[in-house]
């Protein structure tokens, strides 16, 4: 049997928790399959991976979900604000009916989606030191979100007045306040320094961030059921390490960023997340997202209070 | 490394040394590359566009281009020389140190080495020759040492182009190109100084004290053109991409509004002359995308970091082989191909041993500046000698000293880091 | 007859040359608008962003190829502004021969990421990306059509080359 040659795509860098993890899986999956890993974009500008794989010239791919939502408008349910609650309603999600139906759609395109890929929870870090408890509190402060319409309307789904920026230009336009502030995991936070000029960290919890493990549907149905039940087990082995060193390392960052002198507290998530419902209700965004599915994934939640 | 990657340099440097513009060159080559592969050729325009559609840092190229124009079609140089000359114009050489001056606060304004040649250098090329007061081969020697100062203090144009390859603030880059920026100029003064001993350059007639005031004052437009760009960007107003566009507006403002020396027309002329210049710098930037796919699909860097990993240079040696090897290159390469693809091979390696990336990132801005003045390839070389209508070879002659102590000032510009740091640390920089 | 011809000409080279430039103005001008909307109004904006990096690559890719003129080409010219015209010429024969070749292999190809590029629209203004990207097959053809030309001339012993005012080497690249 032949050793298919797997390139995979990802933006991270070498250094980071998910390139050991990628790592990881092609050492595990070493003697049937050639995965060969290539991190910080350096094989697929950011943002073509999936039209990559789709044309054929990448076998797989770490993909937001919102890149996915460009081509399937449904999938914008996973990235609204306050929708997933955790990792382990994001991991439920993805195990039950609504993963089965979501997956379903991405075969449509030419996708086989193997694991999500959890990074962290988003939460906001301001430089001004006004306390955030609602989103009303949030009302005219500029935070700087990823670029494209989806992520800008995550910011005011939350209240705030969101700003496209270059995430290497973000340090600076914190420091000199052309920005109030900008949400981030927390591992993020640590990784850019962001600690050193801003004052806190509400942790809003907003957006579960997950990327998806995906891999081309055709390459996907031509390897062999060894190799597909090979590479399923060793990618979930792999990111649910991963996963629970991202919870590990944001748990112990709150109280590094404590001792910095930060700031760092709960708002009234509930009233967070009343309002950004509200928002993504009356939006284009929710227009799109199939019937009952967001009772579905709120069913697999925790019941909120 | 494989036969099909060989023969694509091969391809790239004979067509190139045909003649054929290099971003074409760039570009055919990679093409070829896939062919020979049997890749989806599409693939190269998918990383032009992409690439180009996903650096949004790089809108900051034609905007400094058009502001840089903007002053140089405006009589804001003019006034600026004035200045110079009733600040230094009176120490013997005093031309030269005017040459010098006006570059490093025309530097404050424009990103680009050649801009700065072209604008300023013009007219003072024509002050420092007239009457046969210095030979014109010195006055272009010395406009081009100077001019090279003009993309390491900010703004900087090559600055933004390793910050796209590196992933490193702009904010930090600029500031910390701005105390090498003024060591250069110093040493280039100096320079200067020794030279009129030498050849026994005049003493202009100095400029009353009392005339100060007012060329001052006529100047003040010019001179707060920095100043912008400085508050713009580091008082919380713009992100360096937006202090170009505001750096423009002002530029605008101040030419046709108050200078009253830009009709409709020329503006649209300038307008016209900066699309030009941002597409044929933008084709480099395109060829070295598709270009930089063919070099990682070949694992050129991870095959370098291990050589040079196996020469164990250290993190010194490593910086001296690096320099050494840019400027030969310099002599020979534009200095935005060295930048958009010969730097990205190396930086794994400076990352693996600790280089700082800002402090690398000036080091091998001032090191491909320098590569624009070195001999034989060198487009302020061309340059000047059009302007001051001298055969190469005699300001290559004039040029030498001012080289050799802005080569030295690379020296101690990369071996004492903290020159470059401790601005950007000043401000915040954490590395 | 001629006079209409190089009328015409004249007119086709402005309108090719106005293209970028009115771009590159509508480039500041989102800046502008974009500054203004989060300074000032406290607003911020980010379709602005969008048109700028359209406009940027449709300044390079036209800018290069429909109203590209030679002088403007960055190129290596230690050996080829060194060497006598006839050897000039062979020179012109072989690099347009190599270039045109290529780019045509690339056309179909081009063509067709291009088109299937259809399948993601722009963030903010919603416009196909196949519209967006439809400039680089503009570039390839209008490419292959000026080289070919090059090619044409240099074969039947024209002289093309334009004339080279230093200034407008020095004007041709502002990025150093
Ligand atoms: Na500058
Ligand atoms: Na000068």
């Amino acid at each position: 049997q032949d050793r298919p040659v797997l390139r995979l795509s990802s933006v991270v860098s070498d250094t980071d928790i998910r390139a050991t993890a990628f790592q990881e899986i092609a050492d595990a999956v070493a003697e049937q399959i050639d995965l060969q890993v290539y991190n910080g974009a350096t094989l697929v500008p950011q943002g073509s991976e999936i039209t990559a794989i789709q044309r054929g010239n990448l076998e797989m791919g770490i993909v937001p979900p919102q890149d996915i939502a460009n081509q399937i408008p449904e999938w914008s349910i996973l990235t609204a604000a306050y929708v997933l609650q955790d990792v382990d309603h994001l991991k439920a999600v993805f195990d039950g009916d609504v993963g089965a139906q979501l997956n379903a759609m991405a075969e449509e395109i030419g996708l086989h989606i193997i694991t999500p890929v959890y990074f962290g929870t988003r939460q906001v870090n301001l430089a001004p030191e006004t306390e955030v408890m609602t989103p009303e509190d949030l009302s005219g402060v500029t935070l700087r979100m990823p670029g494209g319409d989806a992520w800008q309307f995550l910011g005011t789904a939350i209240g705030a007045s969101p700003t496209p920026l270059a995430y290497s230009e973000v340090y600076t336009a914190l420091q000199t306040g052309a920005i109030d502030g900008q949400d981030n995991p927390l591992p993020n936070d640590y990784n850019m320094k962001f600690y050193e000029v801003t004052s806190q960290i509400v942790l809003t919890g907003h957006l579960v961030g997950f990327d998806v493990l995906t891999i081309g549907s055709e390459v996907w149905n031509s390897m062999t059921p060894e190799q597909q039940e090979l590479l399923q087990t060793a990618s979930e082995e792999a990111i649910a390490k991963s996963t629970q060193a991202h919870l590990d390392r944001e748990a112990e960052l709150v109280q590094f960023f404590k001792d910095e002198g930060l700031k760092v507290y709960e708002p009234d998530r509930e009233a967070f997340r009343t309002f950004a419902q509200a928002k993504y209700l009356e939006s284009d965004f929710a227009a799109s997202w199939p019937d009952g599915m967001l009772d579905a994934i709120n069913a697999l939640g925790t019941p909120s209070n | 490394m494989t036969w099909e990657f060989g023969l694509t340099i091969s391809a790239i440097v004979l067509t190139a040394l045909l003649g054929l513009p290099i971003g074409h060159a760039m570009i055919g080559a990679s093409l070829f590359y896939l062919l020979l592969v049997g890749s989806d050729m599409g693939i190269a325009a998918e990383q032009i566009l992409r690439g180009l559609y996903g650096s949004y840092v790089l809108l900051a190229i034609p905007l400094f281009i058009f502001a840089a124009d903007l002053m140089n079609v405006g009589s804001l140089s003019d006034r600026l020389l004035d200045f110079c000359r009733a600040l230094v114009g009176r120490f013997r050489g005093g031309l030269g140190h005017v040459n010098v001056v006006s570059s490093l606060i025309f530097s404050g304004m424009s990103g680009s080495a050649i801009a700065d040649a072209v604008g300023m250098g013009r007219i003072i090329i024509n002050l420092m020759t007239k009457d046969g007061k210095y030979p014109a081969a010195y006055a272009g020697a010395i406009t081009a040492a100077s001019a090279i100062i003009g993309p390491i203090i900010p703004p900087s144009i090559p600055m933004v182009l390793y910050a796209l390859v590196s992933d490193t603030s702009i904010g930090f880059l600029f500031l910390g190109g701005v105390a090498p920026g003024l060591i250069l100029g110093l040493l280039l003064m100096v320079m200067n100084a020794i030279q009129a001993r030498r050849y026994g350059f005049p003493v202009e007639a100095p400029v009353p004290m009392r005339e100060l005031p007012r060329v001052t004052l006529r100047a003040v437009p010019a001179l707060l053109m920095p100043v912008i760009l400085l508050v713009g960007i580091y008082g919380g107003i713009t992100t360096p991409t937006e202090a170009a566009a505001l750096a423009a507006l002002y530029a605008f403002v101040v030419s046709t509004v108050f200078y009253r020396s830009v009709s409709l027309r020329l503006a649209y002329e300038t307008v016209r002359q900066s699309a030009r210049s941002t597409a044929s710098v933008g084709i480099l930037i395109a060829g070295a995308l598709v270009f930089n796919y063919v070099v990682t699909i070949e694992r050129v860097p991870n095959s370098i970091r291990t050589v040079m990993e196996g020469y164990d240079l250290g993190l010194y040696g490593f910086l001296l082989f690096v320099n050494v090897f840019l400027l030969l290159l310099g002599c020979l390469l534009e200095a935005n191909a060295i930048l958009l693809v010969i730097v990205p091979i190396f930086l794994p390696t400076a990352m693996a041993l600790g280089v700082d990336p800002v402090h690398f990132g000036v080091i091998v801005v001032v090191n491909t500046m320098i590569g624009l003045a070195t001999p034989p390839y060198g487009l302020l070389l061309f340059v000047v000698s059009g302007l001051t209508k001298s055969p190469i070879g005699q300001t290559v002659r004039h040029l030498m000293p001012f080289l050799g102590i802005m080569i030295v000032g690379l020296g101690i510009i990369t071996f004492v880091p903290g020159i470059v740091l401790w601005l950007p640390r000043l401000y915040g920089y954490a590395n | 007859m001629q006079i209409m011809s190089h009328r015409l000409r004249r007119v086709a080279r402005h309108a090719a040359d106005a293209v970028p430039a009115l771009l590159l103005t509508a480039m500041f001008l989102a800046f502008i608008v974009q500054v203004f909307m989060r300074y000032v109004l406290n607003q911020p904006v980010g379709w602005t962003v969008e048109i700028c990096v359209m406009a940027w690559i449709w300044i390079i890719l036209w800018g290069q190829s429909v109203s590209a003129r030679e002088t403007d080409e960055i190129r290596f010219d230690i050996v080829y502004a060194g060497v006598r015209l006839q050897t000039k010429r062979v020179f012109r024969i072989l690099f347009s021969a190599c270039l045109v070749a290529i780019y045509a292999i690339a056309l179909p190809a081009t063509w067709d990421y291009v088109s299937f590029m259809r399948i993601e629209k722009t963030s903010y203004l919603d416009i196909r990306y196949n519209w967006v990207f439809s400039i680089f097959v503009v570039f390839l053809i209008a490419s292959i059509l000026r080289y070919g030309w090059i090619f044409w001339t240099a074969l039947r012993g024209i002289d093309t080359t334009e004339e080279v005012d230093p200034l407008a080497v020095s004007r041709k690249d502002f990025s150093e």
